[in-house]
């Protein structure tokens, strides 16, 4: 497969490389000379180029102060260029002296938006969209796109999964809309759309894209922007932009390095050896057997599986313009290890974006490839938990011990206690996961100006997605972790597993786009045509280590298929008054034909009030705009497979057999099936206020939207003996959030020599489940959800109607005067004199009340000081931890083993596990300073033509909460087994060359 | 505008030719293994694996074994199998068991005071319905209509006509049960297509009725008993099956039908099932083989994984550090469950304490000098460590009992280990000569070895052990004789024994004899008697081989039904949660018949007998004493059949004076329990709910306490009352 999608390429890129080596024409000759400036603070730019649009191997750079001298007859065109400016074009006049004023590129991202199907004019837009530039991303060690966002935008929460290198991360714009299908946004890159699924073997899809070739995030957040988007974008729409070189430019090499020191920080409080030989021998007085299984030695777990651990990373660009032809091309490589032991994650990059123009600017062709490997290895998450859990007073290892020579807990005949907390360190040396990913992204955009209508273009975009994915995972019968033994005694344990996964995803889009100003209207038509087909094949075997016994033999193969037709008009007039409809007909192939088609419309007012003429001549007010919007989005994203709707059948596999005789019959099962299964709609309402003052020194905006799903795709019981089943996704329910964003952003200093920018956002969103089940029920308490560790089947969330999804439903903890919980002692809420299920009840939920972002930008001379952070108030946590390791019940297990407990278990004292005490539901508000950084610019070494950056970071430098935990920020709100987000201080390296 | 017009027309022609794509959107799977509805059923192979799924329904969590794909959700997909939640639903309400764990409300089953939010009852009534729609999906794609549209005749139409006779027979068993637990349920058959709907609750009495009508409908379409493969149902689980309902009638609509039960039992008993010779056959890895099992849900290690069903009830019965998990043919215990004293009492009425009423000796913590006794009864090995006498004060003078199995057996002493410095005995005069000549025991026994080595003297004395004393049947005048087992070196005795005194003594005379001085377990020459504080049977052992010399007294059970492991176990349940206190149970074993382990040590091999021959025994003999009709006299002789099984000789066997309907019930729990019917036989008998009959920790109190009378139902789920409007909830709840 790999070699196929070259060799396409190759087909695509010859002829495109082919133009590079078309020479030009030269003409008669005049002297020019002028200067090249910042066009906001006037400094001058040096090295900025200065070339032929004709003939770009012509040109010349300015020198150190701006100035340039330069040839050129009457007429051509001269492009001005310099990396992070918009790229201008003068064409030469009769004039000797030339000076131009060069607009920062960032402008370029808040003046002109990505939107869906094209772009915007930032002051044109209706509906909520926020862009965010390379300029504004969080710096630190950062290998996953999504943390360069993290804090940046209003509305926008993103929660990492952990520390692990590479570690995915959650997304929510606005709160999830959703309840059983996906509430992840839509993620465009270039112009495809990806699919929300991971990949096998990747901890984060987006891995793919290295976070120095991004350009630009745009984020969509009310439905009039999403809703071209239709049946995917109830969860709002980001999309990415990648880097592209600029027409006319110069080469320029730009190298990045990064080294970076991952140090491993808090760790769970639990006892130490001499601690809890003491509390142990207490508890167990008097009893031989208990007493017996302690140990001599002193183990701290935790720093056993965890250590400090280094990374680095390396990017590598070209940017420049070969003819007309703007190209860049990077490769990236990094090399993460993970604070847990055995897990890490290399990879390379490379990305090529060539944007030809032909026919006198009619053509415009645009190529993005994007290649990735990745490399990953998995520690086995499970190894924290038994670090928590093992008895300090044991070694790790044992000399001669059959289990690789770690310390287990034995029977007395030598073989593992096979319920018995495992060896941590053996869980993480004894396990080889690894897996090795190949993905490679690319499209073909092709946008024609119609030479006899220029006002009308054709753009068709051609993409495809390919990723191939294989992993291993690899466990000795030796080791404690998969031990089993036959009926002789004989080893048959271990894992010898395998995987495969291919993706495929591909996309062809096309749509017309016609645009003209009648008089004191413009008229913005765009209608267009989508198909996306997705496509994944895989399998998973699974052997004991000797391969004698095959645990699994699975494999599968799925594909779906979005076709949809689009239109959008926006139409202007006298640039006040904007309004902007759209509309999306989608058909998904996850649904039955009577269900398959849905239809998305949207539409919004803005009114620049700026322009009217009573704030015209304000000059306090630079921006002032108000907007109106109101539209549908859908949700397909489900979670049951390609085909919830058709009735199906599935043949069991080898292990799961029935016996007939003296035979076994693989059996043949019929699945739950909802046939009218159709999209999940959201309603939003928003109304913003985009503002800027003083000269757009202070600027930002403030909304507030209002967001009905109705028809949820949700997990519910069926009544039962009505499915094939006892739970079905099906349409049900409804859910509602509401939220207020604002944002600011200020220019406190704006000179040339400094520049002090700062930066605040806050967002206020409200949860509530408005309709959960076909019937209505008021003693139907709602669905329990929230899985915990201790016991098993055991919940701690319930989704209620009334009340936020995701709700804790405990009891209420009593405690004495002292504030010291009672073991077992509840309120009896319902005042029937006991305490049962039924004195359970609603407190908080792990989604945040408020969250904020903050950020500064410092710049002194070449000296720059940034940091930037979040705040999340009146987010909870169930501290699970505390409650599945906070009692001394089990420290002793008859079976012949002993565990350790955290700390709390010596504070409250109880003896069994009080798993839905409310003690546990956490205040987890927090805040956090996510990086840091310093930085230092040296400019023009090396005979000017080489500048170097060299800066110093720290991510996650502190955060500070009243959170007993380890980490405050777990999206789940179950705080488990969280990998530890390490500190990590970095060292970073810049040329620019 | 108008130039727009021949473009138009192009732009209309792209639009056209990329709608053509819409058609993408009719896919179907992909997947080998994935088939749809609408050509499954197309291939007459397909309704045997679909009807495998029915039987597989009750044994296994999903489609990928022992995990993976489940059946149903909203639960732990190990807690989810229909044979799990059936034991668990049927036992753990009862005095037959408690379990140690603490998953959700788990504990609401013991303490009776669950409610319709309980995720346990939900599972089993998901369970129940999930297998109730499978099968009716089967009834309803084959039948004649359907095979005839798909053109399946001949001997594949009649082999289809008769699965879905077994379909339709499985399905009865799921609303048997559902009638049995939840009472008025939703009634849905192959009648409701699936969809979204509301199905109408059905009365428990008319649920009855369609029971029976359909058992009875099916019945002639079965294959005779033990005709069909094995696994799958015929004739005689079809009579069992209508034996239940008729016996518990009363419970479920309202009169007996007595007549009814004994009808059917007669059916089954004459239809060539046999009790198997013992009764633990019924419960190991190769009971597929047993005579007496008339229609089980099947388990393999290899082939039919599952982390429910007798995985759990195997595995969830070992624990403690005593307990050794091998034994049981399994890698590990869960630690899970054990019985309260109410039910130890069927066996040992009068039990107060352990079931070892000697004290419990502790080793010492090192050992004694030995002195090694090679010969030619263990090859002549100078350094073998169990072949040893020992010397208790280190005086040089030593003592042991060794066991020659042949007769002229010789041997020597060494000052081992090795030939280094050794003792024979030049000319057989009781003194002891370096290098000198071997000595022989003329007889095969058990020899008491003594030598004084400062001396250099020796004797030896062959002996064979008894007990004697006030507490045994003949008094001080004369031995009960132990027996010994030459694998384990121990002597033993089970006995009947009195309140009283005993001592042991070798060959009928005192020269020999010891008793316990101090009662720490130990024996001694001349040592004290050995109390005895209760009647009872007891088994009695005697290990002596070198000091120190340690006997055990156990209660002991003639009847073999009484599968207890009670070392380190206490009879008082203190805590719920913690495994040692109940006893625990060893009936279930992954081990076979001739004691080899299971194919795989952590998933069983072990069968699940939903309908045996000794139930049908006694439901016979209950049915009579209700005023069924039968016979008085062949529910005695069944009964007694019973019970000469389960004594090994007829010296358990009772009177037709003792056969009442008191006596049944204990011995249903005897002959019975664990194998899931306790919670309807209580409930049949008046004793499950209310205060008739406690036992410990009902009710959520230690020594047990009267529930409500809605406990005899269980109420249907929250999550079904709320998913349907027609369903009203049982009283109470």
């Amino acid at each position: 497969m790999k070699r196929d999608s070259f060799s396409v390429l190759g087909k695509l890129f010859l002829p495109v490389l082919t133009l590079l080596f078309i020479g030009q024409m030269a003409y008669a000759q005049q002297s020019i000379t002028g200067m090249v400036t910042d066009a906001q603070s006037g400094e001058a730019l040096i090295g900025a180029s200065v070339s032929l649009k004709s003939d770009p191997t012509k040109g010349t750079i300015t020198g150190v102060d701006g100035s340039f001298r330069f040839s050129a007859s009457q007429g051509q065109v001269l492009i001005f260029s310099y990396v992070g400016y918009i790229t201008q074009e003068v064409t030469a006049g009769l004039q000797t002296t030339l000076n131009v004023a060069l607009t920062p590129a960032t402008e370029t991202i808040s003046g002109v938006v990505v939107i869906g199907y094209g772009t915007q004019k930032k002051k044109d837009a209706t509906g909520s969209v926020t862009a965010i530039s390379s300029k504004d991303f969080n710096r630190g060690s950062i290998v996953s796109p999504q943390q360069l966002l993290i804090g940046r935008a209003s509305g926008v929460n993103i929660t990492t999964g952990g520390g692990a290198p590479g570690e995915g991360a959650t997304i929510r714009i606005r709160g999830g809309s959703s309840m059983s299908a996906s509430n992840d946004p839509l993620i465009v890159v270039d112009g495809i759309p990806l699919d929300n699924e991971g990949v096998a073997g990747m901890r984060n899809p987006l891995n793919a894209i290295n976070p120095n070739d991004i350009e630009s995030f745009t984020i969509l957040k009310d439905a009039s922007a999403t809703a071209i988007y239709g049946s995917r974008a109830s969860n709002g729409v980001i999309i990415i932009t990648t880097k592209k070189g600029a027409a006319g430019s110069k080469m320029k090499i730009t190298y990045d390095g990064k080294a970076s020191y991952s140090m491993v920080g808090k760790t769970i409080d639990v006892l130490n050896a001499e601690e809890y030989k003491a509390f142990y021998q207490e508890l167990y007085a008097g009893n031989e057997t208990a007493l017996k299984v302690l140990g001599t030695s002193d183990t701290e777990w935790q720093k056993e599986i965890l250590s400090n651990s280094f990374g680095h990373d390396h990017s590598l660009a070209l940017t420049g313009s070969a003819g007309t032809m703007p190209y860049r091309a990077s490769l990236g490589y990094s090399d993460m290890n993970g604070i847990l032991k055995t897990s890490s994650m290399e990879r390379w990059t490379g990305a090529l974006s060539l944007d030809p123009v032909f026919l006198d600017n009619h053509l415009k062709v645009s190529i993005n490839a994007k290649g990735m490997r990745e490399n990953n290895r998995f520690a086995s998450r499970g190894a924290i938990g038994s670090a928590i859990g093992f008895d300090p007073t044991q070694p790790v290892y044992t000399d001669g011990g059959k289990y690789g020579g770690y310390f287990e807990w034995l029977q007395p005949n030598g073989d593992p206690i096979t319920i018995a907390t495992q060896n941590p360190l053996a869980q993480l040396m004894m396990r080889d996961d690894r897996a090795a990913i190949n993905r490679l992204m690319g499209n073909v955009q092709v946008d024609y100006k119609f030479h006899f209508l220029p006002e009308l273009r054709a753009n068709l975009n051609v993409a495809t997605d390919l990723s191939n994915s294989q992993g291993f995972i690899s466990v000795p019968d030796s080791a404690r972790q998969n031990y089993d033994i036959d009926g002789d005694g004989n080893p048959i344990g271990g894992i010898d597993a395998e995987y495969k996964q291919q993706k495929k995803n591909e996309l062809v889009d096309f749509y017309l786009n016609y645009v003209k100003e009648f008089g004191k209207s413009r008229l913005d038509v765009m209608g267009g045509y989508s198909w996306q087909h997705f496509y994944r094949k895989g399998n998973y075997f699974e052997a004991n280590a000797a391969r004698t016994i095959t645990n699994s033999d699975t494999d599968y193969e799925s594909e779906s298929y979005l076709v949809s037709f689009f239109g959008r008009v926006n139409y202007s007039l006298m640039d006040k008054y904007l309004l902007t409809f759209t509309l999306r007909n989608d058909g998904s192939s996850r649904f039955s034909p009577d269900n398959r088609w849905g239809l998305f419309p949207s539409a919004a007012i803005a009114w620049k009030i700026k322009e009217e003429s009573f704030l015209k001549d304000v000059d306090a007010v630079s921006d002032l705009k108000l907007r109106l919007g109101y539209g549908v989005t859908g949700q397909q994203n489900i979670t049951s497979g390609d085909y919830p709707y058709l009735a199906r059948y599935t043949f069991s596999e080898i292990t799961a057999q029935y016996q007939f005789g003296n035979h076994f019959v693989t059996t043949l099962r019929p699945e739950g099936y909802d046939a009218n299964l159709k999209w999940e709609e959201t309603a939003t309402y928003n109304i913003g206020l985009d503002y800027g003052f003083l000269k757009n020194r202070i600027l930002g905006s403030v909304e507030y939207y209002y967001r009905e799903t109705k028809d949820l795709i949700n997990t519910i019981p069926v009544p039962a003996g009505t499915n094939l089943t006892n739970q079905i996704l099906t349409n049900v329910g409804n859910l509602v959030n509401k939220g207020v964003e604002f944002s600011i952003l200020g220019r406190i200093f704006s000179t040339e020599e400094l520049f002090w920018e700062v930066g605040y956002n806050i967002t206020f969103n409200k949860n509530e489940i408005t309709k959960l089940t076909a019937t209505d029920d008021p003693n139907y308490k709602g669905v329990f959800v929230g899985g915990i560790g201790g016991g098993v089947g055991n919940t701690i969330q319930i989704h209620s109607v009334g009340s936020p999804a995701y709700s804790f439903y405990v009891y209420e903890q009593v405690f004495d005067k002292d504030g010291k919980p009672i073991e077992g002692l509840y309120v009896d809420r319902n005042g029937d004199g006991k305490i049962s299920a039924d004195d359970k009840y609603l407190y908080h939920n792990p989604a945040p009340a408020a969250f904020m972002g903050f950020n500064s930008r410092l710049n002194y001379k070449n000296w720059d000081f940034s940091f930037a952070g979040r705040v999340n108030l009146g987010n909870y946590v169930y501290n699970n931890v505390n409650s599945g390791n906070g009692v001394n019940a089990y420290m002793y297990n008859t079976a012949g083993y002993a565990t350790n407990v955290v700390q709390d278990a010596l504070y409250t004292g109880w003896v069994n596990p009080k798993y839905w005490s409310d003690y546990y539901v956490q205040d987890a508000s927090f805040l956090r300073l996510d990086n840091v950084s310093l930085g230092y610019q040296f400019k023009n070494l090396a005979s000017k033509k080489l500048d170097l950056y060299l800066s110093l970071s720290v991510q996650n430098a502190f955060v500070v909460t009243k959170y007993t935990g380890l980490d405050p920020e777990v999206y789940s709100g179950i705080d488990g087994n969280i990998y530890p987000r390490p500190r990590i201080f970095m060292l970073g390296l810049k040329l620019d060359y | 505008m108008k130039r727009f017009s021949k473009y138009s027309l192009l732009v209309a022609a792209l639009v056209l030719g990329f709608a053509s794509c819409v058609k993408d959107l009719d896919t179907v799977p992909l997947d080998k293994d994935e088939i749809t509805s609408a050509t499954v059923y197309d291939n007459p192979a397909s309704y045997y694996q679909v009807l495998a799924k029915v039987y597989a329904g009750l044994a296994v969590s999903g489609q990928q074994g022992p995990a993976g794909m489940a059946d149903i959700s909203g639960i732990d997909e190990g807690f989810s199998t229909y044979l799990r939640q059936y034991w668990c639903a049927q036992e753990l309400p009862t005095d037959e068991a408690v379990i140690a764990w603490n998953d959700g409300t788990l504990r609401d089953y013991h303490d009776m005071d669950w409610t319709p939010s309980g995720e346990f009852i939900t599972a089993m009534y998901n369970r129940i319905y999930y297998q109730i729609s499978l099968c009716n999906e089967f009834i309803r794609e084959s039948s004649d209509a359907k095979l005839d549209e798909r053109g399946i005749a001949g001997a594949d139409k009649t082999n289809i006509q008769g699965y879905r006779a077994e379909a339709r027979f499985m399905r009865a068993l799921s609303y048997y049960h559902a009638m049995d637990m939840f009472g008025n349920v939703p009634f849905v058959t192959e009648e409701d297509a699936v969809g979204a709907f509301f199905p109408e609750q059905i009365q428990r009495a008319d649920l009855f009725t369609y029971i029976e009508s359909e058992i009875k409908e099916v019945e002639p379409m079965l294959p005779a008993p033990k005709a069909n493969e094995y696994g799958r149902a015929d004739q005689a689980a079809c009579w069992s099956l209508l034996a239940k309902l008729y016996l518990n009638s009363k419970v479920y609509m309202g009169s007996e039908k007595n007549t009814e039960c004994v009808t059917y039992c007669d059916k089954v008993i004459a239809a060539g099932y046999s009790l198997a010779p013992n009764y633990q056959h019924n419960f190991l890895a190769d009971n597929n083989t047993s005579p007496e099992v008339i229609f089980p849900v099947t388990f393999d290690g290899t082939y039919t994984k599952t982390w429910g069903g007798m995985t759990f009830i195997i595995h969830a019965a070992v624990g403690g550090s005593v307990m050794k998990p091998a034994d049981f043919g399994v890698d590990g215990g869960w630690g899970g469950t054990r019985v309260t004293k109410s039910f130890v009492h069927k066996f040992y009425p009068d039990l107060t304490g352990p079931l070892q009423v000697s004290p419990v000796y502790i080793p010492k913590k090192s050992g004694y000098p030995v002195l090694y006794v090679p010969g030619s009864y263990q090859g002549w090995d100078p350094a073998k460590a169990s072949t040893v006498i020992a010397s208790a004060k280190a005086d040089g003078k030593y003592e042991g009992y060794l066991y020659f199995a042949d007769a002229n057996t010789q041997f020597k002493f060494a000052d081992g280990p090795s030939w280094d410095v050794n003792y024979g005995d030049d000319g057989a005069n009781g003194t002891l000569d370096r290098n000198g000549a071997n000595i022989v025991a003329a007889d095969a026994g058990y020899y008491k070895i003594n030598v004084d080595l400062p001396a250099l003297t020796y004797t030896y004395l062959k002996t064979d052990w008894g007990i004697i004393g006030s507490a045994t049947a003949n008094g001080w005048d004369a031995d009960q004789n132990m027996t010994f087992d030459p694998a384990t070196g121990i002597w033993t005795a089970v006995l009947d024994l009195k309140a009283g005194e005993f001592k042991f003594r070798a060959n009928d005379g005192w020269d020999v004899n010891y008793g316990d001085d101090g009662a720490n377990g130990t024996l001694e020459q001349n040592g004290a008697n050995i109390p005895i504080a209760n009647d009872g049977s007891y088994t009695i052992t005697l290990k002596l081989g070198v000091p120190d010399y340690t006997y055990t007294v156990v209660r002991a059970s003639y009847d073999r039904r009484a599968l207890f492991f009670t070392q380190d176990q206490n009879l008082d349940i203190s805590n719920l949660f913690a495994f040692n206190d109940g006893f625990a149970v060893t009936k279930f074993k992954n081990v076979t018949s001739t004691g080899t382990n299971g194919s795989d040590m952590t998933f069983v091999d072990t069968d699940f007998a939903m309908f045996r021959l000794a139930d049908v025994y006694l439901m016979y003999a209950e049915a009579v004493l209700r005023g069924g009709g039968g016979t008085i006299s062949k529910a005695l002789d069944l009964i007694n059949e019973l019970r000469t099984r389960a004594y090994t000789d007829e010296s358990g066997n009772i009177a037709q004076a003792d056969l009442s309907l008191e006596f049944i019930l204990d011995e249903r729990a005897r002959e019975m329990y664990w194998e899931g019917t306790r919670r309807t036989d209580l409930i049949r008998f008046g004793k499950f709910s209310g205060g008739a009959y406690l036992w410990e920790w009902k009710g959520n109190a230690a020594a047990g306490a009267a529930t409500d009378s809605r406990f005899d139902l269980f109420p249907i789920p929250a999550t079904d009352i709320g998913a349907n409007p027609n369903l009203i909830q049982n009283t109470g709840y």
